[in-house]
């Protein structure tokens, strides 16, 4: 098992390094590179080639890679000339509005989620089980935009009980959860399809389990099998859904934000994406990635710990 | 349901005749009547007529990306699984670093470098989502290589290039359809989440992210023509494209439990 996770934390490793490749090509594919990335389209030859020489970018590209990467390494994410700003600042500012979206939306998708593939594994085949099936494959093929747009129109224009924007930047968050409450809904509804069918097929492999039929020969009551037995080993699986559909949430989140003008990190990569205001992009980007990356190994990590049925 | 949208959006304006290049500001912002069944836009093109134009261009971007997102994903798994070892783990920890970077912020990051037109389009949103395909034929493929008839054909002489594309690829057929489905409603979706993200293609060209975002605008008038039909197009398509999915992937592993 020790060994285990010192692999997955190796490859995890790896993986962020690719990450990093990833974000530096993306820089360097930019006509004019990463100069023009700073001083804008219009920059001159003469000041292009000075930025260049000045942070060593006339060297060869492995060189400059290394350069970078140490930068990165030591915490420094650049500087967003059009917002006049660290991107470390922006992104201690912005990051913890996001991780609190995610976090509560991923929360709520769990809570609704979980017990409602429960219910459908139980009612297999009948009639609610079909009409919440073919609910959850509407709603998991809903884009978040247009989910979003439908509960501003109920919730806001037709019947006026919520702020249709998120919460200002100014106000800490928790004195204004009115306005949390549709991002995290448009956010969670769609991660609740994912995991209701997900558990509904998890649930369902597990009730026809050996040992189930074994509890319900020795008298075990069928409400204590399901609590206590079915539902504990069905719940594995969800471990890992979870670190598979980072990559999902948090893309769900950029636009969530993007809808509700929602002061997290989606937005500020948004408008950054508007104005090219490059450093801003690539520091989101190394960000997001390194985190979806650490997400998934802890995970895999946590699913290792909890199901001492798994060797590797 | 895939049928009836294709001919709704190339058919469909043979019959419903709308001027979607000019713009007709006296009529903007109707609700729907019977001369504009579904009402019009702020610069008062038919919503019903651009719901089949802007239909064209997310299905042609969706099929266009679908394909290269394919055939990108297709030639790197089938290398990756077929030459195993070092090169394997090299080119699966690529993909494993191109997936952790969720699709939209590397759309985003691309699209900011550009302007958008419908190739480019394509190209970028099937350039950021091969990673997927790659994965499930590598699958594929290492699951294929040491079969006896491979093992046969290399023998018989037959090239690597050769075994790879005509021994298992034709085998793995049936997980790249699957998957191509899916790809084709991701993309139609990634298309439409940029659109709205305003970084998609320039007016009057349109489709239906943009149609949506256009129509955000003017949400808070109670315009809800603007919105809900274009919204509800891509609902409608992702899911008849998922459901062709799903289908498939019954119909396959059908044959594959029978052998």
């Amino acid at each position: 098992m020790t060994s285990y996770i010192i692999r997955r934390s190796l490859q995890a490793v790896v993986v962020a390094m690719g990450v990093t490749v990833i974000v530096f090509i993306l820089l360097h594919v930019l006509p004019g590179g990463p100069a023009r990335a700073v001083l804008g389209p219009r920059a001159d030859p003469e000041r292009i080639a000075a930025f260049d020489a000045e942070f060593g970018l006339n060297k060869p590209l492995p060189i400059q890679f290394g350069v970078w990467l140490s930068q990165v390494l030591r915490g420094n994410l650049g500087y967003s000339y059009k917002l006049n700003q660290s991107v470390d600042a922006l992104l201690a500012e912005n990051l913890p509005r996001t991780i609190a979206l995610v976090g509560m939306s991923t929360l709520l998708a769990l809570i609704i989620g979980v017990p409602l593939g429960v219910y459908q594994a139980l009612r297999r085949s009948r009639a609610d089980d079909f009409v919440l099936s073919v609910l959850a494959f509407v709603f998991y093929s809903t884009p978040a935009f247009f989910l979003g747009l439908i509960l501003i129109l109920a919730f806001s224009v037709a019947l006026p009980i919520l702020p249709p924007s998120g919460p200002s930047g100014t106000q800490a968050l928790w004195s204004q959860l009115p306005n949390m409450v549709l991002p995290v809904l448009t956010l969670a509804l769609g991660i609740v399809a994912l995991f209701s069918r997900y558990m509904r097929s998890s649930m369902i492999d597990t009730l026809l389990c050996d040992y189930l039929t074994t509890a319900r020969a020795k008298g075990v009551r069928p409400s204590s099998i399901v609590a206590k037995h079915a539902v504990r080993n069905a719940l594995l699986p969800i471990i890992t859904l979870l670190g598979l559909a980072l990559p999902g949430i948090i893309g769900g989140a950029l636009i969530t934000e993007a809808i509700f003008n929602y002061p997290g990190m989606g937005y500020l990569f948004w408008q950054a994406a508007q104005t090219e205001d490059f450093p801003v992009l690539t520091g989101v980007t190394l960000v997001v990635g390194v985190s979806v990356v650490v997400g998934s190994l802890l995970a895999d990590v946590l699913y290792a710990v909890v199901d001492p049925r798994v060797r590797y | 349901m895939v049928v009836a949208l294709v001919l709704f959006c190339w058919i469909g304006p043979l019959v419903y005749r709308t001027n979607q290049v000019a713009t007709a500001l006296q009529l903007a912002n109707r609700p729907p009547s019977v001369r504009f069944p579904l009402g019009t836009d702020n610069v008062g093109y038919s919503i019903l007529g651009r719901l089949m134009a802007g239909g064209q261009t997310s299905l042609e971007v969706g099929l266009g990306a679908a394909a290269f997102a394919l055939m990108l994903g297709v030639l790197w798994g089938s290398v990756s699984g077929y030459v195993g070892g070092l090169v394997d783990s090299v080119m699966m920890r690529i993909v494993d670093a191109t997936l952790a970077i969720p699709i939209i912020f590397l759309l985003l990051f691309i699209a900011s470098m550009v302007t958008p037109s419908v190739p480019l389009l394509i190209f970028i949103i099937g350039l950021v989502s091969w990673p997927t395909p790659a994965r499930l034929i590598r699958a594929e493929t290492l699951s294929l290589r040491h079969r006896e008839y491979v093992d046969a054909a290399r023998t018989a002489g037959g090239g690597h290039i050769r075994v790879i594309f005509r021994h298992i690829l034709p085998n793995a057929l049936g997980t790249i359809i699957v998957n191509g489905t899916f790809q084709v409603s991701d993309a139609i979706i990634a298309l439409a989440s940029l659109s709205f993200l305003g970084l998609g293609i320039p007016p009057p060209a349109t489709n239906w992210g943009e149609m949506l975002s256009n129509g955000v605008n003017y949400v808070f008038e109670g315009y809800w023509w603007q919105v809900l039909p274009a919204g509800l197009a891509i609902v409608v398509i992702v899911v008849a494209f998922n459901l062709v999915g799903d289908g498939l992937r019954d119909v396959f592993e059908v044959r594959l439990r029978r052998r």
